[in-house]
Formats: C-alpha cells, structure tokens, sequence
C-alpha cells in the first residue's frame, strides 16, 4: 500500500486517501499524467485494469474518468480520478490499452457511450452501441431519448445499411478464387446465444475472429438513474438472468455504504445463502451448456433438473423463479418462510445423490477428455493481463475470489479456501465449476447452520430481522463495491447526489466482457469445430457482456 | 403373397415397411433418449405420443419447398428424390422373413458386395446436398461427409468381409445359417468394428460431425425444408434400418432366434443396436474431425486388418476347414 501511495505521490493531486482495507482512491490535477502513473503502478505489481467509469457531471461541466487498476496477486486496488472537459475535441485522455490489455473494450465502451476519445488506442471505434447511437453518446446527461425514438424508421435504417456496408467490404476483400470466407457465428445460431463472432476461415481452419457484440444491449447503467433506489434492483439484477442475486447483492452494498447503514447479520447470511443458491444455478448451467455445445444434451437436462430444486428454493422465498428482486438495500426484501431452511436441504441433498452420476458418465468422459484437455489453455500471465476473472482465472491457478479478498455479506464468518485447477486447459475451466459447486453446498451448510443456531438462541427474528430502514435520501457520495458472481469478479461504481432519490451513475462491470475480449486470441489456429467447446469454456453469458 | 412382386414393392419390405419403420424408430429415438434425459417426450398425440411423429411428418409434408436463389435448383431437388431410392436399394439383400423364398427378394450369391457398395454411394450423394445448396455451412457439411465417408468405409468394408471370408460364400442367406454360437464369438471383433464404423457412415454420435449443429449449423442439410427435408430425413432412417439389419445378418444370425426364426427375432435384434446407439448418443460429446480421422486410420483401419488375420487364423485351425 505505502508503495504504491509514493508512487502515486509523485504526481500533481488533489488528494490520496485509503478507501476500503484494500483500495488506494486518488485524485489527479493533469489528465497528461496517466500514462506515466500507469507506468510506475506496472512497476510496484499493479498490472491489471479491472474497468474504466466515465462519469458526466453536466452541472460542473466536466467528464470525471475513473480507472479501476487492480493487483490481482497481492490483492491491492487503486482507484484513479480525472477531469477531463466535456466538449467533444477536447474530452481527450491517453488511452492505457497498450499498457494494460486488459482495459481494451473497456475503453472502448466508455468512448462510445460518453465520448471520451482515448489516444493511442489501437483500434479506436464505435463499440457495443446500435449503428443508430454512434457519435451521439447516449450516457451522457444531455443526450435526449424520446427524441433519438421519435426517429425510429431512420435508426433501422442506419442499422441495415451498416449491415449491407459489411457484407459490400467483405465481397471486396474476399479473394473470389480459393478457400477463404468468413463465417457468421451467432447471433442466431443453435450454440451461441445473442452474439456474433465473424469468422475468417481458411476451409476449416480459423484465421481470425471478430467478435460483435451489442444485441442484447439494454443500456441499464442508463434505466437505473431513471429509478428510485429500490427499483433500481430490478435493472440491475436483469444483468443475467442466470445468477440472479449477486449484482443485487453488489448493488445493495453500495447503496448502504454511501448512505452509512450497517445490515443485521441475518441479513448478512441471507445474503449468503441467496448468492450461493444463484451460483448454483448458474454453475449448473454453465456445466451442462458446456457440454450441450459439445453435443450432448443429456448433461444439460441433468443439471437443469437439479437447478430447478433450487430454483423452488428461490421461488418459495420471493415468489419469482429467475428474475427475484429478493435483495434490497438494507437487506434482502422478505422475511424468511416457514421451513425455507428444510427446502434448501433439500435441494442440496438432490445436488449431492446426482454427483457421483455426473462424474461417471460426463466429466470423466473419456471422449470429451480428447477433446478439452490441452486445449486452448490460459496461462497465469494472460490472466493477469487480459484479468481473466472468477472461475476463469482459478482454473488457471491463480488465487483469486473477491468472498475471501474482500469479504461482503456474511463471508468473513465462512470458512473457505480458494479452489483451484491446475492446466487453465478447456477441461480444467470445466472441472473447476464442479469443484466450486461443492465449495458452494459447503457454505451453505455452514450458514444455515448459522442461522439455525442463531434463531434458537434468541439472537435473530426470521420474521423482522431481514431488513433495516434505509433514509428516502441518499447523501451525495459514491462507492465501489465488488462481489464475486458466479462469472466473476462484479464491480458497481455508485455516484449519488445531495439529496438523491435515484442513482446519478452506476458504473457496471461485468467479467464477461474480458471473457470475449480473448477469444481472438483464443480461438486463431483452431479449427470451425472448436469454436463451441472453447466458447463454452468461457462460460460467457451475453446479458453482462452488453448490459 | 410374400413372393409376389408388387407386394414386396409396396408393402414388404418396400414401402409401407420402411414407411412404418421410420415412424417407429422416430418415435422410439425420440421417447428412448427423452427418457435418459429425464424429460417426457412425446406425450398428447396418441397413446403415449405415438401419433406425434406421424404430425410431424405431414406437417413438414405440407410445408413449402424453398429453393435458394444462389443453390443449383436441378441438384437441389433431384438429390433429395434420388437418395431415399438408392437407401432403399439394399433392402432387396437382406433376408427378412422365412416366409419369402431364401428369406430374400433377390437371392444373389453376391449378397454382401451389393450391401456394401450400396451402402457406401449414400454418402457421396449427402455430399452432392450440400454441394447443390450453394450454402457456406452445407458445402463444409459436404466436405466433413466426404472425409467421414473415405475413412470410415474402409474398416466398414473390411468387418463386412470378415463373415464372407470365414464362411466362404458371399450369400447373406448362407452366411445366416452358417453362423453358429462359436463363430458368432469368431466374428465378435468384427461385429464392433463393424457398429463402431456404422456409426460413422450412419452420422451418428460421437460421429455426428458432417451434420453438427454447434459448428455448421445444420451441415447439408441447413437449405432443406418440407418435403425435401422429410425424403432426406426419410432416407437417414431407412438407411439406419438397412445397416443394423446387415449387421445382424452378418454378425448375429439374422431373422433366426432360440426357439423359431421370424422376422420378429430379426426386429429385436435391430431394436437392441438402435438402443446401443441411442445410449451412446445420450453419453457422448461430438469429436473433432481431426480426431476422427485419426482414430480411423491409425486405429480403426489397422484393427479392421487384423480382424482379416485373425479370421482367415480361425478359419484355418478352430474351424479346421
């Protein structure tokens, strides 16, 4: 820490102060000094940008750009702040994507949704956005909504001649005699989901990938400064459909941060326990996606058919199956039912009778071993510089797990270690959500135990003690909170004004994006059939890529 | 009525039998692999959902035929008419019932040469599909069943061989009734290179590569819709018939049973290789084409080989002949 503060020291400030047990949070005078200070944190460990955060202060008249750098081995942070104007040609900082890889589409989504230009970035171009947006920012403060809807024939049209433009590039570029093509991916096919991967194949060799992405692009950090606090939840948690009540949880501790309330800490295991459930069904997903990309949908049901006991388990205690709104600032929205505890057993003990199943016939099967193992692997150094994050970077055997480095809810009372794999090879970031599966039934064990221990001394009340009165106004203030959702590190960068009843930003980070971001790399030299399994392996979910 | 003509054309075991078959072994995939899946299948229609498949067939009946403007529109639409005739080809071979005469339509001493061969055209015209569609996915679908087809045809051949080699006749009726509990267990390497290469030249998993739908969409067939779907898809079960009912003749005695031979002990015999392959379709991720090219050549083929040895061995000091 106090290296990195000297560093940090040496440049021109308005201030440097501890934030967090492991976050540095400083303020700097002149944008010109980023590169350098970039520089000199590379040299004291700081190698990776977990996200970059514009946010628009039209009263001021200013772009604040916040960086999030991270030092993923000793766990330390640095939050860097800079004003930058708001006039278009003058809204210029230097871009750190040749420094830090990692910040690549971050930059890129932050330039074509606030205008900020990032010189020097290697392929600077409109990103994430519809045709219909570009070179109109739709975060920034002034950029009028009801008016860009109005002309809705004229944006389809810019979305198709886009569209056409493409294909006229491609039958120019194309040799017309030979085996070379390109190949669409998505966002209409069987395996991908809502994404599109241009492919440059040689026959069935891959030359190169592109992927785009954008089609499930809902602007939420946008949808959310149009709610009040609570209703905030329900776009965050429309992040991804498939672990749920993480980003809630995220969101949450944000908003009690800046408004100074401390939860009960029943409140607290609660929200263990629905985060771990969310991980499970999400985890489960995964695994069996996995292998339906591969060709097997036998697994997929298999595991769809255990998710579906803890989705019972969600459905009991809110109602709601997938989309919960079960977390709420100032801690999770209903009391708890009547013998909840005994379905969530339950459901652990389905989990637990299907193991040893799913480990004969599927994860040791020998075919999909040919396949996965030795494939497409991830070294530690990629995952330090592109930040591969959660399940991703530990199956490459990097200790990584935002619930032991930087303990929210009710994970300092847990007992956990990090799980983890050794190759970083396509079976390795399979496996690695089986053993994580079992690390989560653990946790969930002890914190039920936990709650049965402190409901029978006395020390909770199921029926009350779920949540604590949040003030109708927020104090002005901001917060980085970060939680590990079942992809990954998730971090929420919350800015909130005087007397607020709605956020004015939230910054959301989602590990997807950088999941993508390798696939190129990933994927060159391979041949058409791996593009599922090594596709699959990143476990990749389009709601949090394009939020 | 067995022996007249126009009865084996139509009814058996032409037409309405391998019109029946397809319903079943629809039906039967469909509810077999529902069940290992832990789902239902199909359930309204019928008693069971048997009637499902049979909708399902006359509503892609019913479906128009679009032919795409870039595809070859002669080659896209005579392909589909001539494949389901040559799968059914084979069918005159093979002996099915000891109520015909020798059990077959055409009794011919080169029984198993027209098998094979028969067999072995179906791929090339799945390949001219997917090179008529003018389609990127469906000509890299050609292509995978054309690689598929050159490396899996070889052991095919070779474990066909095995049973006229032993018994000395190329007569599927012979070689039937020549085969006997000891040279059953004789021809049991051959009976699994034989199932392991089938379902290479049938396309079905772990082989399933020329129609994989993660990769190329639907191989050669993404450009088929309606009728011509239904008579490409109608020619895939009837050849799944006609390749487990040569394995049976060849390797597991054909129609005759334990205590009678009927065309029933033949069924049962078909229906136990379809559950095979349906369970290892429901336990199998795909292979890569590179994987499968390896396994044939550098472990199919130089077994199929060696099964050749290991035959004419047999022949020679088990047998004694």
């Amino acid at each position: 820490m106090e290296a990195i503060k000297n560093v940090l020291g040496k440049y021109e400030n308005e201030y440097i102060e501890d934030y967090k047990p492991t976050w540095v949070k400083a303020k700097f005078k002149n944008p010109k000094d980023l590169l350098n200070i970039v520089k000199d944190l590379k040299e004291v460990g700081v190698e990776t940008c977990s996200t970059v955060s514009p946010t628009d202060f039209i009263d001021e008249n200013k772009i604040e750009v916040n960086y999030f750098l991270e030092d993923l081995i000793n766990k330390k942070n640095v939050w860097l702040k800079f004003d930058l104007p708001r006039e278009l040609e003058e809204c210029k900082i230097d871009s750190i994507t040749p420094l830090m890889p990692s910040a690549d589409w971050h930059e890129l989504e932050a330039y074509s949704t606030y205008g900020v230009k990032f010189e020097g970035h290697p392929n600077l171009r409109y990103f994430l956005i519809s045709a219909d947006y570009f070179g109109k920012f739709p975060f920034r403060k002034d950029f009028d909504w009801k008016k860009h809807e109005e002309s809705l024939i004229q944006n389809i049209d810019d979305i198709t001649s886009e569209w056409l433009d493409e294909y006229e590039e491609n039958k120019k570029t194309l040799p017309k005699d030979g085996s070379e093509t390109v190949l669409h991916w998505g966002p209409t096919h069987p395996a991908s989901g809502p994404i599109r991967l241009v492919v440059g194949v040689d026959g069935e060799n891959i030359k190169w990938v592109d992927p785009d992405i954008g089609y499930v692009w809902r602007a939420l950090e946008h949808l959310v400064e149009r709610k009040d606090f609570v209703g905030a939840i329900t776009s965050v948690e429309r992040i991804c459909f498939m672990d749920n009540p993480n980003p809630m949880i995220c969101y949450s501790e944000a908003v009690e941060e800046i408004a100074g309330k401390e939860i009960t800490r029943f409140a607290k295991l609660m929200r263990v326990l629905l985060g771990e459930i969310g991980r499970c069904a999400s985890h489960l997903i995964s695994m069996g996606g996995f292998f339906g990309n591969a060709g097997l949908h036998t697994f997929v049901m298999w595991t769809m058919d255990i998710r579906e006991y803890f989705l019972d388990v969600l459905e009991d205690y809110s109602g709601a199956r997938i989309a919960t709104a079960s977390v709420e600032p100032g801690g999770v929205r209903y009391p708890m039912p009547d013998n909840w505890l005994e379905t969530l057993e339950k459901a652990i003990k389905k989990y637990e009778d299907t193991v040893p199943d799913m480990l004969d016939i599927f994860i040791n099967n020998p075919l999909m071993k040919t396949r996965a193992i030795n494939t497409a692997k991830i070294s530690r150094e990629d995952v330090i510089t592109n930040y591969m994050a959660g399940p991703i970077a530990r199956a490459s055997g990097v200790k990584l797990d935002v619930r032991i480095d930087e303990p929210y809810a009710g994970y300092d009372e847990i007992e956990m270690d990090y799980v983890t794999c050794e190759n970083g090879d396509v079976y390795d970031r399979l496996y690695i959500f089986f053993k994580e599966l079992n690390q989560s039934m653990d946790i969930m064990k002890q914190a039920i135990a936990k709650i049965k221990e402190g409901i029978e001394k006395g020390e909770m009340n199921p029926k009350k003690d779920h949540l604590v009165r949040m003030p109708r106004r927020m104090p002005a203030g901001e917060a980085v909170t970060r939680v590990e959702w079942a992809r990954g590190e998730m971090l929420m960068h919350l800015v909130t004004g005087e007397k607020a009843t709605s956020p004015y930003r939230l910054k959301l980070k989602a590990p997807s994006v950088n999941h993508t971001m390798v696939l190129d790399s990933l994927l060159r030299g391979k041949t058409l059939s791996d593009i599922p399994l090594i596709y699959g392996s990143m476990h990749i979910c389009q709601g949090d890529l394009d939020r | 009525m067995f022996d007249n003509i126009w009865f084996q054309i139509l009814v058996f075991p032409g037409l309405v039998f391998l019109l029946a078959w397809t319903f079943f072994v629809f039906y039967f995939a469909r509810k077999t692999l529902a069940y290992i899946h832990k789902r239902v299948g199909p359930h309204f229609n019928g008693p069971a959902g048997s009637l499902q498949t049979i909708y399902d067939i006359f509503k892609l009946l019913t479906k128009e035929n679009i032919t795409p403007k870039t595809a070859d529109p002669y080659l896209f639409n005579i392909i589909p008419l001539v494949t389901p005739i040559v799968a059914a080809l084979p069918v005159i071979l093979i002996p099915w019932t000891p109520l015909m005469h020798n059990g077959v339509v055409l009794d011919t001493n080169y029984g198993v040469l027209g098998l094979v061969v028969l067999i072995g055209v179906e791929p090339f015209l799945l390949f001219l599909t997917g090179f008529g569609s003018n389609n990127k996915y469906s000509f890299l679908g050609g292509m995978r069943v054309l690689a598929q087809m050159l490396s899996m045809e070889t052991p095919f051949f070779l474990a066909a061989l095995s049973p006229a080699i032993l018994f000395g006749t190329m007569n599927l009726h012979d070689i039937m009734y020549s085969n006997t509990w000891l040279t059953t267990l004789i021809l049991l390497p051959g009976a699994i290179i034989f199932i392991i290469a089938m379902l290479g030249i049938l396309e079905q998993p772990p082989f399933n590569i020329p129609e994989a739908e993660q990769e190329i969409v639907y191989g050669f067939y993404t450009e088929y819709s309606g009728t011509n779907y239904v008579l490409l898809k109608f020619a895939e079960f009837t050849e799944i018939l006609v390749v487990s009912a040569a394995a049976v003749t060849l390797f597991f005695g054909g129609y005759r049973g334990l205590f009678f031979d009927s065309f029933f002990c033949l069924f049962l015999k078909i229906v136990l290789i379809a559950i095979v392959m349906v369970a290892i379709r429901a336990s199998n991720p795909r292979l890569r084409l590179d994987q499968m090219l390896k396994f044939a050549w550098s472990w199919l083929v130089p077994l199929a080989v060696l099964n050749i040895v290991w035959i004419i061995f047999a022949k020679l000091y088990i047998l004694g002949a």
